[in-house]
């Protein structure tokens, strides 16, 4: 754009090169131009729209209190995301994100051992607060409000 | 501010790195630099029809990324497309509207290229490749209409297939090969699906580079030439001077000249998909129900006249016959062995194609308003 005026008044050159130049600065203008135009759809289409990223939030029953035994846990859906609902006689009923936080692995419940295990690389976790006993990941588990009413066992995810 | 004159652009640059290890000059001296007849008037008909299926291919693509092929998911996946991803409107409509476009242009060139006798010698297999060209352009228009999966996709296969089931000795087959199986079902969903993302792509790709490469090596068709020459000296081929003996052909550089036309016709063909496919959207009708015929079911526009032909005609007529034209539209450079190229040397085959045409368009009048 700036090279505009200098075509006019540009008196040392001779003109055919000046109009060649701008022909070329415009030529380049309008591939580029073009290029946007088309890309920008493009790249916005396979942009993922938002709602599919967001899985929803909210309380959700997961069960009732005798599908979750003293001593016993198990790995439940809530809003699209998995959650470990562990009952322990010290801890009592607590819910955890059953994503590892080291690679993303879901992890599981070790009934004979008595604790949180993720099956990738042998991280465990404490089933009363979540917290790493040994392995790699880096942070422990968070945990997610457990309320119960009646004899059914709610948990709340995704506040955001 | 750049460094001018002294230095070449880094572009000059770049490609001359790669010129001296690839010898990159030569190649494209021989695609670029040839010549055509300064007579020749393509109507840039051939190149459009590519550029739409430039567009059909990107956009197909981009539709994939989204679309699911089962009668559960397909026509939600077309909803999900065209009310919540970005762009998604656009890029569905600018694909039925490329592929109605496609087929118009692909035909208007068959009939320019009929109407200038371009198929004649040396050209006939080039003729034959195209109407293979037609023919799959066909099939991705039959394909793709199934895969929204909602009441006149579903509508236009059964009856299309139910047709195809008439054609003599081998219907019966053909309507099971087509359907995978004897209804129209999750098979035909993803059957379909496939040929329309796989098998025609792959088909289609592979006879386009057959016949631009047969152009290519003939060079144009010059209109005013007086008989068709078996022996025609190929362009590409011929030194660009010193071509005294032929008959002095007048001729035009291919690039810059003819490509910066078939660039421009590329731009105002982008800007009318554009147009089209903002103030007429592509529609989606309510999902397929395999109990509910709605009331008024017709195929695409460009299959109408076939559509009216069967309404008035028996059944194995009526199917039979366009068979017939299909094959003689393929043999035609094989049995049409008048040798001149001026329509009004030609009366018999401009006459037929003349009534052929009217009859056709006329049928699809007929059909629409019917």
């Amino acid at each position: 754009m700036e090279e505009h005026p200098q075509t006019g008044s540009d008196k040392g050159q001779a003109p055919e090169l000046s109009r060649r130049r701008f022909l070329g600065y415009f030529l380049g203008f309008s591939v580029v131009a073009t290029a946007v135009g088309v890309l920008t759809p493009v790249i916005g289409y396979l942009w993922p729209p938002s709602k599919a990223a967001a899985g929803g939030s909210g309380r959700v029953e997961v069960g009732k209190t005798i599908d979750f035994p003293a001593g016993q846990g198990k790995v439940v859906p809530v809003n699209d995301k998995p959650v470990i609902v562990v009952n322990t006689a010290q801890g009592g009923l607590k819910a955890y994100s059953a994503i590892c936080t080291h690679l993303g692995c879901i992890v599981g419940w070790d009934q004979p051992r008595q604790f949180i295990l993720c099956p990738c690389h042998d991280g465990r976790f404490n089933p009363i607060n979540g917290a790493v006993i040994s392995g790699p990941p880096p942070a422990p588990l968070p945990e997610l409000p457990v309320t119960v009413e009646g004899d059914a066992v709610y948990v709340t995810s995704g506040s955001a | 501010m750049k460094t001018m004159e002294a230095k070449p652009s880094m572009g000059r640059r770049a490609w001359n790195w790669l010129d001296l290890r690839y010898k990159l000059g030569p190649l494209f001296e021989a695609l670029l630099h040839v010549e055509i007849p300064i007579s020749a008037r393509t109507f840039y008909l051939g190149g459009i029809t590519l550029f739409f299926f430039m567009v059909q291919a990107i956009t197909g693509i981009l539709l994939a990324i989204y679309y699911q092929p089962t009668p559960e998911a397909a026509h939600k996946s077309i909803l999900f497309i065209m009310n919540s991803v970005n762009f998604g409107w656009l890029i569905r409509s600018i694909h039925s509207w490329g592929a109605n476009l496609m087929i118009l242009f692909c035909v208007m060139h068959l009939l320019r290229v009929f109407f200038q006798a371009a198929y004649k010698a040396p050209r006939e297999v080039t003729w034959v490749v195209g109407i293979v060209l037609l023919v799959a352009t066909l099939g991705f228009g039959f394909t793709g209409y199934l895969l929204p999966w909602d009441q006149r996709a579903f509508w236009a296969t059964t009856v299309g297939s139910e047709i195809a089931g008439a054609v003599p000795l081998v219907g019966p087959k053909l309507l099971i090969f087509l359907r995978s199986g004897t209804e129209v079902t999750a098979r035909t969903l993803s059957r379909f699906f496939g040929m329309h993302v796989l098998v025609l792509p792959l088909s289609l790709v592979g006879a386009l580079l057959v016949h631009i490469v047969m152009v290519h090596q003939q060079g144009l068709a010059d209109p005013k030439r007086k008989m068709a020459d078996p022996n025609e000296v190929a362009l590409a081929s011929a030194p660009a001077s010193g071509s005294e003996p032929e008959t002095k052909r007048k001729l035009l550089p291919f690039f810059p000249n003819y490509v910066l036309d078939e660039v421009i016709a590329w731009y105002v063909m982008l800007a009318v998909l554009i147009v089209l496919a903002s103030l007429f959207p592509a529609g989606l009708e309510a999902p397929a129900n395999p109990l509910l015929t709605p009331a008024h079911t017709k195929p695409e526009w460009y299959f109408l006249f076939l559509y009216q032909w069967l309404k008035l005609v028996p059944r194995i007529v009526g199917v039979a016959l366009p068979i017939l034209g299909g094959l003689l539209l393929v043999l035609l450079p094989f049995f049409d062995r008048n040798p001149y190229i001026a329509a009004r040397r030609r009366p018999i085959a401009i006459t037929i194609a003349t009534i052929t045409l009217i009859g056709v368009v006329a049928f699809t009048i007929w059909g629409w308003r019917s």
